[in-house]
C-alpha cells in the first residue's frame, strides 16, 4: 500500500514564534487511511494540518527542518497549488473560507482556478453534491444556511477537485452533536467508497472512536501516540494526564486490564463495554 | 443598512443583463446627477432611479433606498442653507442661493447613490467579478478585493453585534439615547472588531490560496457573459443620460 503522507522529523517554529510548535515529529498515514488527530489546545493540531497542505512554510513562514511527503510530493519544494491537487483542505473558521454568495458558486470556485474542462464542470457539481446530501442547497444562498449545511458545502467544495486526502481542521467545532455524527457519517462513507485518505483534527474524542481506523495523540508539537484506536486508548491513564479526556467504557476498560480482569480488550462504546462486564461476570 | 447591498433574486431585464452593462448605467447616471445642476434634470434622473427598481422588480427597495438617503439629504439641506451666506435674504438667515443650493446637492446625492446600490441588488456578486475580469480585463485580484469586501460586510456586522453582545454582557449601555455616548460606547470596539477582520481575512487568504487562487486566469470562468441586443439598449440609454447629464 502507497503511504499518502510521509512526516519526518519535521520540527517547526513560527517566524516572531516564541518556541517550537512541532517537534521532531514522525508519522506516516497509508492510502485509504483514516486517522483523527486529538490534543489539548495549543499542541501544534492545526500547525501540522498546515504542514501537511503547504501553507508551512508557504504561507506562514518560520523554521523549518525535517520533511513532509504528500502523495510523492515534498511541501517544501512543492507550491501551494501543486499540493491543492491531491490534498485539500477544510478549515476552522467555517464562514471565512466561503468565497462565493451562492453554493453553486462556491463549488464552482476551485473547479475553474484548477483549470477542469467545462464539460466536466457541471457532473462535478452534482456528483459532489449528492455525495455530500445536499443536492437541494445547490442555488440556495451560504449565508442563510445553517452551519452544519455550510460545513456540508465546505466539504462538497473540496470535494468536487477530487482530492486524494481531505485534511479537516475541527469540521464539526461549530456544530451541535446530530450534525457532527452526520459530518463524520460522510467522512467515513467517502473513505470507504471513494478510498480517500481522511486526516482530521478533532475535540470530540467519541466520534474518533466510532469512525476512525487510527488516532495520533498531538502534546507540545510531539506526537505522544499513534496507532489504532484500541491501542491508543488503552493509554488512557496517561491521555487524562495531559488533559485529553477518554470516553468513560475505555477509561473502564482500562482500569479492568491494569486490575487484570477480563481479557484486557478495550471496549470503545457502551454495547462493547456491556458484553466484557457480562463476560466477566459469567 | 445591513441587506441594501444584498443580492434580490428574480429574472428580469436587468438580471439577464450584462454586469458590465449594469455597471455602465449606474455610473451613466451618477456622473451625469454630478454634471446637471438642473433640478428638472435631477428629478428626471430620480425617476429614472425609481425606474430601475421597477423594472428590476425591487421597486420597494428603491423606496426604502430613497427613503434613507432622503434622512442624509435632509441633513445636507439644512447644513446647506446655514453655511452658504451668498444671495439675497430670504427669511432669517436664510438666502435664496442657499436654497438653491441646498436643493441641488440634495436631490444630486439621491439621484447619484441609489443606482449602484439598485444595481448590486439585481447582480450577484461573482457574475460581477467574473464579468469584470473577463470583458474589462480587470486582474482577478482587485475584482477579488472588491468582491470579498462586500461580501464580508454582513459577517463583520454579525461580528460586532457578537463583540456588543459581550459588552452589554459585562454593564455597558448600549442603549442610552444619548447619541455622544453612544459613539463613545462603541468607539473603543473598534480594536477588537479590526483584530478579528484581520484575522478573517487571513484565514480567507488561506482559503482560496488553498483552492487555487493564484492558477486562476481570465478564462477561468465558468459562465461566459455575452452582450445581447438588451445590452446595447441599456449602453444607449446609459450614454443619453451622461449627454443630458453634461449638456442640461
Amino acid at each position: 500500500m502507497k503511504d499518502m503522507v510521509v512526516v519526518k522529523g519535521l520540527s517547526f517554529q513560527y517566524a516572531n514564534g516564541a518556541r517550537q510548535v512541532l517537534k521532531q515529529l514522525n508519522l506516516t498515514v497509508p492510502e485509504g487511511g483514516f486517522l483523527g488527530i486529538i490534543g489539548p489546545s495549543g499542541a501544534g493540531k492545526t500547525t501540522l494540518i498546515q504542514a501537511m497542505n503547504g501553507m508551512i512554510p508557504h504561507h506562514f513562514p518560520g523554521d523549518y527542518y525535517g520533511s513532509v511527503t504528500v502523495d510523492g510530493r515534498d511541501a517544501f519544494d512543492s507550491s501551494v497549488a501543486e499540493i491543492s491537487r491531491s490534498a485539500g483542505t477544510v478549515f476552522q473558521d467555517i464562514d471565512s473560507q466561503m468565497v462565493a454568495i451562492v453554493v453553486e458558486d462556491e463549488i464552482l470556485y476551485g473547479l475553474e482556478n484548477f483549470g477542469v474542462p467545462k464539460k466536466e464542470m457541471e457532473g462535478r457539481i452534482t456528483e459532489s453534491l449528492e455525495l455530500v446530501g445536499i443536492s437541494d442547497l445547490r442555488y440556495r444562498s451560504i449565508r442563510s444556511l445553517s452551519g452544519g449545511q455550510k460545513q456540508k458545502v465546505a466539504i462538497a467544495a473540496i470535494l468536487a477537485l477530487k482530492p486524494k486526502l481531505l485534511l479537516l481542521d475541527e469540521p464539526t467545532g461549530e456544530l451541535d452533536p446530530a450534525s457532527s455524527r452526520q459530518i463524520f457519517s460522510i467522512l467515513r462513507e467517502l473513505n470507504e467508497t471513494q478510498n480517500i485518505t481522511v486526516i482530521v483534527v478533532e475535540q470530540k474524542i467519541m466520534l474518533l472512536c466510532e469512525f476512525a481506523k487510527e488516532l495520533g495523540v498531538l502534546s507540545d508539537g510531539e506526537l505522544l501516540f499513534h496507532g489504532s484506536v484500541r491501542e491508543v486508548l488503552s493509554h488512557s491513564a496517561e491521555l487524562e494526564e495531559i488533559g485529553v479526556q477518554c470516553p468513560r467504557v475505555a477509561t473502564l476498560s482500562a482500569a479492568m486490564a491494569a486490575a487484570g480482569i477480563g481479557d484486557g480488550r478495550m471496549s470503545l462504546n457502551l454495547d462493547e463495554a456491556e458484553e466484557m462486564v457480562r463476560r466477566c461476570l459469567a | 443598512m445591513q441587506g441594501v447591498l444584498e443580492y434580490v433574486p428574480g429574472n428580469s431585464i436587468l438580471h439577464r443583463c450584462n454586469p458590465v452593462t449594469k455597471l455602465l448605467l449606474s455610473l451613466s447616471i451618477c456622473i451625469a446627477c454630478f454634471m446637471s445642476g438642473n433640478v428638472a434634470v435631477l428629478l428626471g434622473f430620480l425617476a429614472v432611479d425609481l425606474a430601475i427598481g421597477y423594472v428590476g422588480g425591487i421597486f420597494e427597495k428603491a423606496l426604502t433606498l430613497l427613503r434613507g438617503m432622503a434622512k442624509v439629504c435632509a441633513f445636507l439641506f439644512v447644513l446647506q442653507v446655514i453655511v452658504v451666506r451668498s444671495g439675497e435674504p430670504l427669511f432669517f438667515f436664510v438666502t435664496d442661493r442657499g436654497l438653491w443650493l441646498a436643493v441641488r446637492i440634495s436631490l444630486r446625492l439621491m439621484g447619484a447613490s441609489i443606482p449602484l446600490a439598485l444595481v448590486l441588488a439585481v447582480t450577484q456578486m461573482n457574475d460581477l467579478s467574473n464579468a469584470l475580469v473577463a470583458v474589462l480585463h480587470l486582474p482577478y485580484k482587485y475584482a477579488f478585493t472588491l468582491t470579498t469586501s462586500i461580501r464580508f460586510i454582513p459577517v463583520f456586522m454579525e461580528e460586532l453585534a457578537g463583540i456588543m453582545e459581550a459588552q452589554t454582557a459585562r454593564g455597558v449601555e448600549f442603549d442610552t439615547k444619548n447619541f455622544f455616548r453612544k459613539m463613545q460606547l462603541i468607539l473603543p470596539l473598534c480594536l477588537p472588531l479590526m483584530i478579528t477582520s484581520v484575522r478573517k481575512a487571513d484565514a480567507n487568504a488561506v482559503a482560496v490560496e488553498a483552492r487555487g487562487f493564484n492558477l486562476r486566469t481570465r478564462t477561468s470562468a465558468y459562465k461566459t457573459y455575452p452582450f445581447t441586443a438588451m445590452d446595447a439598449l441599456v449602453a444607449v440609454f446609459s450614454l443619453c443620460a451622461l449627454v443630458v447629464g453634461f449638456v442640461c
